[in-house]
């Protein structure tokens, strides 16, 4: 099968083909693109077993309803007499809207956070709108100083690294700790979920809290200092899960979750409207996934979108090869996207195209927090111990 | 069924950044108004005020390319105020495609500025903006640097003088209701609406759509501006750019004005 885009240059610039073949998933939609793609003899990937090991793994359905049932009393308990005893981070597609149900339905009275860091399209806008409204929520808005978010974005695309959305996902993080710390809430509902984001190949996206890199790629690349990004590095974290003793829940990962009729419901109770497109609430995530990913890098998320909602049986393998067959989106808009892309972000047309035409870079050739890391664990190891044993002194 | 025009006011400060502003002072972050604008295009509004609220405290010029940036996206005619002084200021900027200039400071120094752009260009290209605060013992006053003349005329006075100069439109802003989401000053629109025969614009303290009602009903006001009803989410005060959509205008406000 001929998949157009699938060919993945390498840090020299060279097409790689997977070892010169060219191969796809009998079970899923995966293919050699993901260059650490393996398959049996029968042509089934790893993910298609790893997937099987997961689902073995999985509690039942009365230990799952268990864990909810605690982990609604702890968020419950955790805010009683205040205001708010979680918040959540919407952004108006649908796993978010979905959480944002589901925690209305188990009781829950979240502060309801939105990071908007100037890409927001109409239609995220007004699906948060009447998410908000309809479940009588208050929306409290984290509005990033667009000039300095411009600036880490431009450092980015010079930087020619691979995953562009590290600044904002990495900041709507940062911002919802943030907030939770600045009102006293202690969890953080989150709406990751396996239901349809299992799969994503770990050479198609970087780590989103390695604030080390963030920063490494800001000082050579950007232009002017960083003075209100909600960080979100190896320290803050330990701070807040620590300290702070905010915790996070995936709330969807404890409930049926469903894409296609979480998206029926959305629409007919709230008015909410389809994007047509995994995360294209934003100009900027539909120009990156539909643009900058296949033609830059080689990668067509919506083979592991896709691929995830197969296994978790919300699709058939045929449906998924359908869509694949359809342009990743509309070729016009994607030059009008292309256009305002660069404008917004101050690029002339051909400082553009120099900056997306230049080899491409791996993150870590910026520096990692690995060190960082590592330094953390040894003193977790070496004090850890005696830590909680004098802990259990104090009773 | 009669319509009327509902008109976001966006608020720029010295730097291009969009602010909200309360009674014209604490100011809060909305973010980039390019963004902003392309939601309201999506929205289909059908006209913008936009006004650059430092340019005359700073002593500068309007920022041109900010404005042409903001024009080349827009989908609507934009009304632009802020810093205009001079007739070459407000040729340039007609230059960038704005569809009316909006006088504001410029008017204490007299009505020629006025008039002069009204000869040139046409009245129903100018816009003054009247800022009305109250005053201390009651009764109205324009704000400090904003009315014409020596003494302080009443607004109904100078809202005569600038429309006999020429003007095509007044927008008349509350420095009290500002941000404050308290409803328009309505006494203080009805008493300017009846004085001049332009069309007038209510700003300033608009909380909810039956506001737009009232300020043509009883304020006799012939359209109507709003901001922070615009970039804040109802209940709480999330940021969030909204604007009805054209059955809420008609079955909230257009259908209830006679």
């Amino acid at each position: 099968m001929a998949v157009a885009g699938s060919w993945r240059q390498d840090d020299a610039g060279n097409l790689k083909d997977g070892g010169g073949v060219f191969q796809v998933c009998t079970r899923t939609v995966m293919d050699t693109t993901d260059p650490d793609i393996t398959f049996d003899d029968a042509g089934v990937s790893n993910y298609w077993h790893e997937y099987q090991a997961f689902k073995a793994a999985l509690p039942t359905r009365e230990a799952r309803d268990a864990t909810l049932a605690t982990t609604l009393e702890a968020i419950k308990r955790s805010g009683r007499g205040k205001r708010y005893d979680c918040v959540l981070g919407l952004s108006g597609g649908v796993d978010s809207s979905y959480l944002a149900y589901v925690a209305k339905q188990h009781g829950l009275r979240p502060l309801v956070m939105h990071f908007d860091n100037g890409w927001n399209s109409e239609l995220a806008v007004s699906n948060i709108e009447k998410l908000v409204s309809g479940l009588g929520y208050d929306l409290e808005t984290f509005v990033m100083d667009w000039e300095e978010f411009r600036d880490v974005q431009r450092a980015y695309f010079k930087a020619s690294v691979l995953d562009l959305e590290v600044p904002t996902d990495h900041m709507i993080m940062g911002a919802l700790y943030r907030i939770a710390a600045r009102k006293g809430i202690k969890y953080v509902l989150s709406g990751t979920n396996s239901a349809t984001e299992w799969l994503l190949p770990k050479a198609w996206y970087y780590r989103k809290l390695d604030l080390v890199n963030l920063k490494a790629i800001h000082k050579r690349f950007g232009d002017r200092p960083l003075r209100k990004l909600p960080s979100l590095g190896l320290w803050q974290q330990v701070y807040f899960d620590r300290v702070r003793r905010i915790s996070s829940a995936a709330l969807l990962e404890l409930v049926d979750y469903d894409k296609s009729a979480a998206t029926r419901l959305l629409a007919t109770d709230f008015g909410w409207r389809d994007y047509g497109g995994k995360h294209h609430e934003s100009v900027f995530t539909r120009f990156y996934q539909g643009y900058i990913l296949p033609k830059k890098f080689g990668i067509d998320k919506r083979k592991a979108h896709l691929s995830s909602l197969i296994l978790s049986g919300q699709i058939t393998r045929e449906q998924a090869l359908a869509e694949l067959q359809q342009p990743p989106y509309d070729e016009r808009l994607q030059e009008q996207d292309k256009q305002y892309v660069a404008k917004k972000l101050g690029f002339s047309g051909p400082e553009f195209e120099a900056v997306l035409t230049q080899p491409n870079h791996a993150h870590e050739d910026y520096g990692t927090d690995l060190d960082q890391r590592r330094l953390y664990f040894k003193a977790l190891k070496t004090f850890g111990g005696p830590v909680r044993w004098l802990r259990s002194l104090r009773g | 069924m009669r319509t009327v025009r509902i008109i976001p006011t966006l608020l720029i400060d010295g730097r291009g950044r969009l602010v909200k502003t309360v009674r014209f002072g604490k100011r809060t972050y909305i973010g980039d108004p390019i963004n902003a604008v392309r939601i309201f295009n999506t929205k289909e509004v059908d006209e913008l005020v936009l006004l650059d609220i430092d340019a005359t405290r700073q002593g500068r010029e309007p920022n041109y390319s900010f404005v042409e940036d903001i024009v080349s996206e827009a989908f609507m005619p934009i009304a632009y105020g802020g810093g205009i002084r001079s007739m070459e200021q407000i040729e340039r900027l007609y230059g960038c495609g704005i569809e009316k200039v909006v006088l504001s400071s410029a008017v204490s120094e007299g009505t020629d500025l006025v008039q002069r752009a009204a000869m040139r260009y046409g009245s129903q290209a100018v816009v003054v903006c009247l800022q009305v605060e109250r005053r201390l013992l009651g009764g109205y006053r324009l704000r400090a640097g904003t009315a014409p003349g020596a003494g302080s005329p009443s607004p109904v006075e100078t809202a005569r003088r600038v429309v006999e100069a020429g003007a095509g439109e007044l927008l008349v802003y509350s420095v009290d209701r500002d941000g404050t989401s308290a409803g328009y000053d309505l006494p203080m629109l009805r008493a300017i609406a009846d004085a001049v025969d332009v069309p007038v614009v209510a700003c300033g303290g608009a909380r909810q759509l039956d506001d737009f009602r009232a300020a043509v009903v009883e304020g006799g006001c012939s359209a109507a501006a709003a901001g922070s009803l615009f970039v804040y989410q109802a209940s709480s005060n999330g940021v969030l750019i909204s604007y009805p959509t054209q059955n809420e205008l008609c079955s909230k406000v257009f259908e209830r004005l006679s």
